[in-house]
This record gives C-alpha cells, sequence and structure tokens, in this order.
C-alpha cells in the first residue's frame, strides 16, 4: 500500500524547518532521523521513562508517542537547544558537577524536564521537584544526584 | 530545510490521519459501523495500543484542532463546572475554578500518570477510552458528572455510570463524540480520590476509591462511594452509600458501626479482578482499608 506522504513546517530549535512524513510517524523519529538530533531516545516507547522527551510549544511531550504530523506549526525544542552558543546551561552544569548521570542515557529527559520546572517554579520543593520528574527513569539510579542537581540550579539561578 | 523520510521506520502500521477543524465536519469523518475509524484526542491511550498491535487503525480522526473550541474550563449559567472534552489533564490540574469548585480532581491530578503525558491526555480521550485504569473516570463517577456527546442525530447527555459500560466499553456510537463534562454545584458536597498503587508512584492503580458525601448540619445527606482500576469500570456501591446516608460527622470520622457497615459493602459487593497490579483477594483488602480513609479525606477536604 502506497503512504500518503505530507510535508510539515515548525520551528525545530529555533530554526524553520520542514520535513516530508507519513501519518504514522514519530515526532522522535523525525528528530532523529530526519534532523539527525540524537539526544532523545526511544526507550520503554510507552511514555514512562522520558528519555524521548521532547518540548512542544513549551510544554514537554514524550515524542515517541507524539505523532510527528501534529507538530505542523509548532515549536520544538530538544535538548540540543539548552547550551547557548556552547555554553552549558546552568542545569547542565549542576548536572555535571553532581555527577548526576552515570551512564546518560536518561540525561537529556531529566534536563529538559527539570528546566520546564524551574522556568515556571524557581524554587521548588523537593516534593514538586520529585512529582515533576516522577515520569522519568534512571535505570542508574542516580536520582539523588538529579535531586541535588536541579535544587543546586536553582539555587545558582535565582 | 526540507528532510526526505527515507530513514524513518516505525512500529506504527500506516493508516489515514485526518484533521478536522469543526466539531460537524469531525462527525461525518467518524463510521458507526467500523472499529477501524477511530477519533483521537490527545492519543497518548491511542498510541499505546496501536505501537502493540492491539488496535490497527484505518482511519484516526483527530480532533486537535478542536481544542480552542472544546478545551475550555469554564462554570456555566447555573454554577456547573463545565470541562470541555480536549481540556487536557495538565489545564485541568492548573485550573483555579477546578481547585474551587472540584479540587478533588486538583488534589489528583499529580499522582495522574505523568507530566507528559498530563500535558496531551484529553478529558473526553480518558471517558472514550474506558481503560478501568484511569483514575479521572472513577473520580467523575462520585461527582454524579453528566458526558455531553454530539452525534449526527444532535447531543445527548449521559451520566459517567452510563457511559461507561464495561472494561474498556460505553455507550458511545462510532460516530459520536464527547464535547463536554459538566459537574453540578451541590452546597455541602465534599469529595476524596484515593489511589493505590503498588509498584511505582506513578504506575497505573492497583486500586481507585473515589467518595463524594453531601453534608449538612452534621450529617451526611447522600455519598457516592465509586471504586475503580479493580473492577472493569468504575463501580458504585450502593449498599455502602446507603450505609453513609444519614450517618452522623464526629470531627473527621463517623461511628465505628456505619465504618463497619462501608468496609463490609465494598469487601462483599464488588468483584475484584486479578492483574499484574495485585490479587482481586488483595485489592478487596485495600479496598476495606482506603474506603475508610478516603471518608476521612473526604471530611477533612
Amino acid at each position: 500500500m502506497s503512504v500518503a506522504t505530507r510535508t510539515i513546517n515548525f520551528t525545530l530549535n529555533g530554526a524553520p524547518v520542514s520535513a516530508t512524513i507519513a501519518p504514522h510517524h514519530t515526532l522522535l523519529e523525525v528528530v532523529r532521523d530526519t534532523f539527525g538530533l540524537n539526544g532523545a531516545r526511544e526507550s520503554c516507547g510507552q511514555g514512562l521513562c522520558g528519555c524521548c522527551t521532547l518540548m512542544v510549544n513549551g510544554q514537554s511531550v514524550s515524542g515517541c508517542l507524539s505523532l510527528a504530523a501534529f507538530a505542523d506549526g509548532a515549536t520544538v525544542t530538544t535538548v540540543e537547544n539548552l547550551a547557548v552558543d556552547g555554553k552549558l546551561s546552568p542545569l547542565q552544569t549542576a548536572f555535571i558537577e553532581c555527577g548526576a548521570f552515570q551512564c546518560g542515557f536518561c540525561t537529556s529527559g531529566f534536563l529538559l524536564m527539570a528546566t520546564e520546572l524551574l522556568a515556571s517554579n524557581p524554587k521548588p520543593t523537593e516534593g514538586e521537584i520529585r512529582n515533576h520528574l516522577s515520569g522519568n527513569l534512571c535505570r542508574c539510579a542516580t536520582y539523588p544526584e538529579v535531586m541535588r542537581a536541579v535544587q543546586l540550579a536553582a539555587e545558582r539561578m535565582a | 530545510m526540507n528532510r526526505g523520510n527515507d530513514r524513518l521506520e516505525n512500529l506504527l502500521i500506516p493508516f489515514e490521519l485526518l484533521e478536522p477543524r469543526t466539531l460537524p465536519e469531525a462527525l461525518s469523518m467518524l463510521a458507526d459501523d467500523d472499529t477501524a475509524v477511530r477519533p483521537m484526542g490527545g492519543g497518548t491511550a491511542l498510541m499505546l495500543m496501536m505501537k502493540a498491535a492491539v488496535f490497527t487503525p484505518r482511519r484516526l480522526v483527530s480532533l486537535r484542532a478542536l481544542a480552542p473550541a472544546l478545551g475550555g474550563i469554564a462554570l456555566d449559567e447555573r454554577g456547573a463546572l463545565c470541562l470541555g472534552g480536549m481540556a487536557t489533564l495538565s489545564s485541568l490540574e492548573h485550573s483555579a475554578l477546578v481547585k474551587t469548585h472540584a479540587s478533588v480532581i486538583t488534589r489528583a491530578m499529580p499522582q495522574l500518570s505523568n507530566v507528559r503525558v498530563r500535558h496531551v491526555a484529553t478529558v473526553g480521550g480518558a471517558l472514550a477510552h474506558a481503560d478501568p485504569h484511569m483514575d479521572l473516570p472513577t473520580i467523575l463517577t462520585a461527582l454524579d458528572a453528566r458526558v455531553q456527546i454530539a452525534g449526527p442525530g444532535g447531543s445527548r447527555e449521559l451520566f459517567v455510570d452510563a457511559l461507561i459500560t464495561g472494561y474498556y466499553e460505553t455507550a458511545l456510537a462510532g460516530n459520536e463524540l464527547i464535547t463536554g463534562v459538566a459537574i453540578d454545584a451541590v452546597p455541602g458536597r465534599k469529595a476524596a480520590y484515593i489511589k493505590c498503587t503498588t509498584r511505582a508512584a506513578d504506575d497505573w492503580p492497583a486500586l481507585g476509591v473515589a467518595l463524594s458525601l453531601v453534608c449538612s448540619g452534621g450529617h451526611i445527606e447522600t455519598a457516592r462511594v465509586v471504586i475503580g482500576a479493580a473492577t472493569d469500570r468504575p463501580t458504585r456501591v450502593p449498599a455502602a452509600e446507603a450505609a453513609l446516608a444519614g450517618a452522623l460527622i464526629e470531627g473527621t470520622t463517623l461511628a465505628a458501626a456505619t465504618l463497619d457497615r462501608v468496609r463490609d459493602a465494598v469487601a462483599s459487593q464488588v468483584v475484584y479482578t486479578s492483574d499484574a497490579q495485585g490479587s482481586g483477594a488483595y485489592k478487596r483488602q485495600l479496598a476495606r482499608v482506603h474506603v475508610v480513609r478516603a471518608i476521612t479525606a473526604a471530611l477533612q477536604a
């Protein structure tokens, strides 16, 4: 069966882009395979682990559960957009200083979720951080270090 | 830049994707007699079913473009809280109106799935999907919420209790859509929802207990007791509701004999299903304990 393709236009990390996609393609696949942005990764494929986190119109979504067609007209940002001119964000720096990862597979998702949290809630309580990150899994179990990194970034950004 | 899609490959099987701009257009694209044609709200649940090949759509009708019209949260002229069918769970979570008029929903939201899913998942989708493990339908049943449904012949309204008829089954025809949910203003009503998860905190619940108590003059006038997740659909427990009706409120609790009757009712009048979240017998015991905690939580609300 021939699959009808369509062209979507959207803003990706600040730049206008277009892509030819089929209705069943996920946004994660397009970001990775079409645009070569490999920071977001598919792990569980069920929206539970957070490794595929992308920002669409300023809100975190699971890229593996998002159809690419719905990105038409949207603003999409990925973890690659956090550093500006090669300078890491305060949160990224805090992750490094606190050792908030081991293998690093989940890190991009944690970074985007925590960036989202701090943007709307600059002084989150420990419970608020835990709640916002509860949908992100780290199989290396660096959760205590992640908590410290988010708190450290919040202090520095205050 | 424009890139092709030659490298793309995923687990989903191709389908037709339509994005109607208006409700009548959306209704005209649905089919009463073809289960491979489905409307899609946020799509989080359908995507999971599609990836698992449990659902292989021929046509998906995305309702996203209807969100501006059907995504609102407002009070109607009679004071009922109206949630648009395309309102996201996040918009409920952060709504001042919801907090004022149905704070049980606000309190439940942070434990429901995760932030990313709540950003996308919709009220209408949660109801139409009728997955018994979803929390919102159980809560809305306890609030006697009315579901507004549009179809080719006009609109109709059903209580959530009548909408969800079984395990992933609803009274919706294939060419009907949920346009909104209304929660009537009931003076003196207090409500609580307790979710029990047996693995991760944001796992699907093994049990959900939703309860509302209409209180007046130190008494409970009427009650709703609803068991979810452990059952094939949100299930009211009339014997427990009867035990609560007329009960004298003692601080934030009730007489021990009343609580015993409620415990016995939820244990004996409900069929608890066994699954990966726990055995039926275990969930029955969870329900006995948590129904009393829910009563206390509602009276403190």
